[in-house]
């Protein structure tokens, strides 16, 4: 049985950048919460705002450009109005991070023992060589085969999947509560995914933190995820646990997106796209339904004019009362 | 047995990636001339310092007016110049003071530059915006004419003050060229990664965004090294330079002003100006292979 210790709760979170003197929103009005022993999903496609929410988070943000408003509570602090000294003693310790690039972002002049071990420098008291044991440890509570060779080598000489475990390693190494996974799987190939994704499933149960995986891949979401957030242009448009999700999607959006993955027995028919693009930040509609231009068959009146959450089912939510009346084009009178 | 060890071996050389000194040591069998003026630079400054040590200063200058001009001989391997001044121990004091002199001027324009580009780069900005301001202010600057302005002005400079003049007008490229590279280094996933596990920002820039660029600062420092030589020398041959006391390559090539000299007395000017020649010539070969070295697109080897 899962607890339901609430570790990280974002309320109405904005995330603007700068352009030309005036901010805008790429996270608008988020929120969201985070529990122990919880994978949650957050889904949404190239540009909804998803990288940045993680990056607000984390707060690796340009702070020249960008605003960050709302509030980010955990462990009752508030990360959003927390300075860079005050949040580098959150970071590594509390907050974990696993990137999207396993090769960017390793350093390629420092040994993968020396990158490890920088975490355990700045936030515990082992001596040299407890940490050097440590990471022996890391190594090989990721999966890596002998790891005081690998210790020594540099990230070129290892493969893919071998530097996101070193990269998950770090993450890990201070036994962070929250993990932060932007894209773990996307550069890797399909059997190291699966593997990676074993490896964070493991890692959770061990450890009981909380992790938040960033992704633009369904599958990745049903293979793991505990609770699903989809999100669009900035907004979260329906959050559900990952079976209720799966089986009964409610928002347009959401239902679109289930019914362009492809299918194996689809025989030669045309793969079902949505129509349209993501809005550019700038001429994004900041009122009203922002899914409305894309389902265009939808009658005006289906809308909210202030779309907001609602409880369909329970823990089941979904913005604007659209989705009551949507069903895909060339399928008339086929409603939900 | 012992085959089958050697084969594994043979595999291990061919699998492993040659290190940094490897890929400098392989552009420089490539490249007879780079070889060449490697050998060159080292004999000649490590020549020039050891011989120094043979070499008293004021022995050197002492002026006796019965060798005046005198031509090279066993007393004097390289002649004598007006004031009966052995040429050759000229040489070596001279090119000793030239070549710290350079030094000093890169350390100095080097770590200056280093440090404001880094810090630029890094964390952009109103830190960015301003120094780069400052830099641009100080390339509109005629540099030249500054520094023999100051050098008529004050009473008393001293190689100290001389070569803090120059270095002031000489760290704008450096920072310049770090920042460019630091910008673009800091904005690597690595950096982020770091940052997420709580090290602080002079850590990742001097522990790794540094590193990452010291290819292009070793070759920086390199070329930038011969410049220097070049500015000393040449503002001492116009006579904006060092004291007439301390003797530099700069003042020996300075007699030849004196057409009489230039003409006649050759033995007093043209080593040092041969000297100046192959020494920066040789600097400028080996900064060049360093920096292809440092270019996996224009290697050679």
């Amino acid at each position: 049985m899962k607890t339901s210790e609430e570790l990280l709760v974002i309320k109405d979170l904005h995330t603007g950048f700068r352009i030309k003197d005036t901010y805008f929103d790429a996270v608008d009005g988020v929120s969201l919460t985070l529990r122990k022993n919880e994978i949650l999903a957050i889904v949404g496609e190239s540009g909804c705002g998803k990288s940045t929410l993680a990056t607000s988070i984390i707060g690796l943000h340009d702070h020249n450009k960008t605003r960050v408003q709302g509030e980010i509570l955990f462990k009752n602090k508030n990360l959003a109005k927390l300075g860079e000294d005050e949040f580098n003693d959150v970071r590594g310790i509390d907050i974990g991070m696993i990137f999207q690039d396993p090769l960017s972002a390793l350093n390629p002049l420092m040994r993968i023992g020396e990158q490890i071990e920088e975490g355990l420098i700045y936030h515990t008291k082992l001596t040299k060589e407890q940490r050097v044991n440590r990471v022996f440890e890391l190594l090989t509570q990721v999966g890596i085969p002998n790891p005081q060779r690998v210790a020594r080598q540099f990230p070129h000489q290892l493969s893919g999947g071998m530097r996101q475990r070193v990269i998950i390693a770090i993450a890990i190494s201070c036994k962070p509560q929250i993990i932060i996974a932007d894209e773990p799987t996307t550069a890797l190939d399909v059997t190291i995914q699966a593997q990676i994704l074993d490896l964070l499933k493991d890692l959770q149960a061990e450890t009981g933190s909380g992790i938040i995986l960033i992704t633009h891949d369904l599958g990745v979401v049903a293979e793991v995820a505990d609770r699903v957030a989809v999100m669009y242009a900035g907004q979260i448009i329906e959050e559900a646990p990952v079976e209720e999700l799966f089986n009964n999607p409610k928002h347009p959006y959401t239902r679109s997106l289930f019914n362009s993955i492809p299918q194996m027995n689809s025989d030669g028919k045309k793969l079902n796209v949505i129509e349209g693009i993501v809005p550019s930040l700038l001429k994004l509609p900041r009122q009203g339904c922002r899914f409305s231009p894309r389902i265009s068959w939808i009658p005006e009146s289906a809308h909210e004019k202030d779309p907001v959450l609602h409880e369909v089912a329970p823990n089941h939510f979904v913005r604007c009362t659209c989705y009551k009346e949507f069903y895909f084009k060339g399928e008339e009178g086929g409603r939900a | 047995m012992v085959k089958e060890k050697d084969n594994k071996k043979e595999q291990e050389i061919i699998s492993a990636p040659p290190t940094g000194m490897q890929v400098v040591w392989r552009e420089f069998i490539k490249d007879r001339v780079a070889m060449f003026s490697l050998i060159i630079m080292v004999l000649a400054i490590s020549g020039v310092f050891i011989a120094s040590l043979f070499f008293d200063p004021a022995e050197v200058m002492k002026v006796s007016l019965r060798s005046k001009y005198a031509p090279p001989s066993s007393l004097h391997w390289l002649g004598a110049d007006i004031g009966g001044s052995d040429v050759f121990g000229q040489l070596i004091i001279g090119a000793k003071n030239s070549l710290l002199i350079a030094i000093a001027i890169t350390l100095i324009t080097g770590t200056v530059g280093i440090f404001i580009g880094l810090a630029c780069g890094y964390f952009g900005g109103w830190i960015d915006n301003m120094f780069m301001r400052i830099i641009d202010f100080f390339i509109t600057l005629p540099s030249l004419m500054i520094i023999i302005v100051f050098i008529t002005i004050v009473p008393k400079y001293t190689v100290f003050t001389f070569i803090l003049i120059v270095s002031l007008f000489g760290w704008t490229s450096i920072a310049r060229l770090v920042r460019s590279k630091a910008l673009s280094e800091s904005r690597r996933d690595y950096v982020n990664a770091s940052k997420t596990l709580g090290t602080n920002d002079f850590v990742i820039i001097f522990k790794e965004v540094m590193p990452n660029i010291s290819s292009i600062l070793i070759v920086e420092a390199t070329l930038s090294f011969a410049g220097n030589i070049g500015i000393e020398t040449g503002l001492t041959f116009l006579g904006f330079g060092l004291p007439p006391s301390t003797p530099s390559l700069g003042t020996l090539v300075a007699y030849a002003n004196n057409p009489l000299v230039m003409s006649t007395y050759w033995w007093v000017w043209l080593p040092a100006a041969l000297f100046i020649l192959i020494l920066m010539l040789s600097i400028n070969y080996v900064g060049q292979a360093l920096r292809r070295a440092a270019d996996a697109k224009q290697r050679l080897g």
